[in-house]
């Protein structure tokens, strides 16, 4: 359940830049998490709740923005939308792909008062 | 990053082979200091909402400590492996044999990660190598910090290499950097040929893929050429060593593979 620590990171980074500018309490915290970043969203939604208590972030509300997955196949260069790492090249059928988006687990923006 | 209940003081244990006691973690990165009392005499209204652009990796903090494990490593000349694997697929006997062979020529110590027990550590310690077990309660995976504080127990020789191997689990450790050279991932015959597209970012993080058990062929239904292709699916840079830990078939290619990477 690695889903518990990057909750507890993400509240602890918003937590941080909060106190920087003087916030009273965090209203939201905005993320990006890519299809292929490996991290259950279920899961992370439940774990954050937890994380947040006692903190500045308590009663606050995850934002998510889910980033599709996107690859460029190698052998022909085409680039397309991935659902999964096991993908093809819908033009050539390599399985030669570099995933160039997915990864992504960022903390965007925290909205504070 | 305690997993379990946010304290600082964590549940994970650090425990040289031999020393009976062991310490915990300082206080891994989270800060405590959330709720201290602000007395600001002079007033300003903070009451309006506002955003604070913040554009960082959440695992920002691990990877930076990485990174600079990274760094030691390089500068002492230790080569250092991260063995990921489900529980069972023969982690710590490829380690024991690797150990014992190696230990002529080559300098090694280990790094163990377990949920409990000294066990590994006992076996390894066994070959002569020195070992520190790291114990992470009900930790799911090794971090940066962890491998940190570790090593600075151990005393790495230069030249050497370091073998850690994670805590047993397919999922979690795909995602926590430990400063490592490479990440191997071990998958034995008993196991389903499929584990590659069951478990993909595993297979996607990883650089080297070892098939253990492979005495076990005769015995079992696994198909070795499908499992790598399905590894090859998923990440078509891995490398792969067809091995048996118990029987030595297929270990020389792993040892020369070693000392190769140790020499660069």
């Amino acid at each position: 359940m690695h889903e518990m620590s990057i909750a507890m990171n993400i509240v602890n980074i918003a937590c941080k830049e909060a106190q920087k500018e003087d916030a009273k309490s965090i209203a939201s915290i905005e993320i990006d998490i890519g299809k292929l970043s490996g991290v259950m969203l279920d899961s992370l939604k439940f774990c954050y709740d937890s994380a947040c208590k006692g903190t500045l972030a308590e009663g606050s509300e995850l934002l998510v923005n889910e980033l599709p997955a996107l690859a460029r196949c190698k052998t022909c260069e085409h680039s397309f939308e991935i659902d999964s790492f096991m993908a093809l090249c819908p033009e050539c059928e390599s399985y030669e792909i570099d995933i160039l988006q997915g990864r992504e687990l960022k903390l965007n923006a925290v909205s504070v008062n | 990053m305690c997993d379990t209940c946010g304290c600082g003081a964590g549940s994970t244990t650090f425990t040289k082979h031999g020393e009976e006691h062991h310490h915990h973690g300082d206080g891994h990165g989270h800060s405590h200091d959330h709720d201290h009392p602000h007395d600001h005499s002079h007033t300003h209204d903070h009451s309006h909402d506002r955003t604070i652009a913040i554009e960082q990796d959440v695992l920002g903090e691990n990877n930076l400590l990485a990174q600079r494990n990274r760094g030691y490593f390089e500068a002492k000349n230790v080569f250092c492996l991260n063995l990921v694997s489900s529980p069972g697929s023969g982690k710590t006997t490829l380690l024991e044999k690797t150990l014992v062979a190696l230990k002529d020529d080559l300098p090694s110590a280990v790094i163990e990660g377990d949920q409990q027990t000294m066990n590994d550590a006992d076996r390894v310690a066994a070959t002569g190598v020195p070992v520190l077990q790291i114990n992470t309660g009900n930790g799911c995976h090794l971090d940066a910090e962890m491998i940190h504080t570790a090593y600075g127990e151990l005393k790495l020789e230069e030249n050497s290499i370091l073998f850690i191997e994670n805590v047993g689990n397919l999922v979690c450790p795909a995602l926590f950097d430990l400063g490592e050279d490479k990440k191997v991932v071990v998958i034995s015959v008993t196991e389903g040929e499929d584990k590659p597209i069951k478990y993909p970012t595993m297979f996607d993080a990883a650089d080297i893929c070892i098939i253990n058990k492979i005495d076990l062929l005769p015995y079992v239904q696994f198909d070795v050429e499908k499992c790598k292709e399905y590894a090859l699916q998923v990440n078509h840079h891995l490398d792969f060593f067809e091995l048996s830990a118990t029987t030595g078939e297929g270990m020389d290619a792993w040892y020369s593979w070693l000392r190769e990477s140790l020499k660069r």
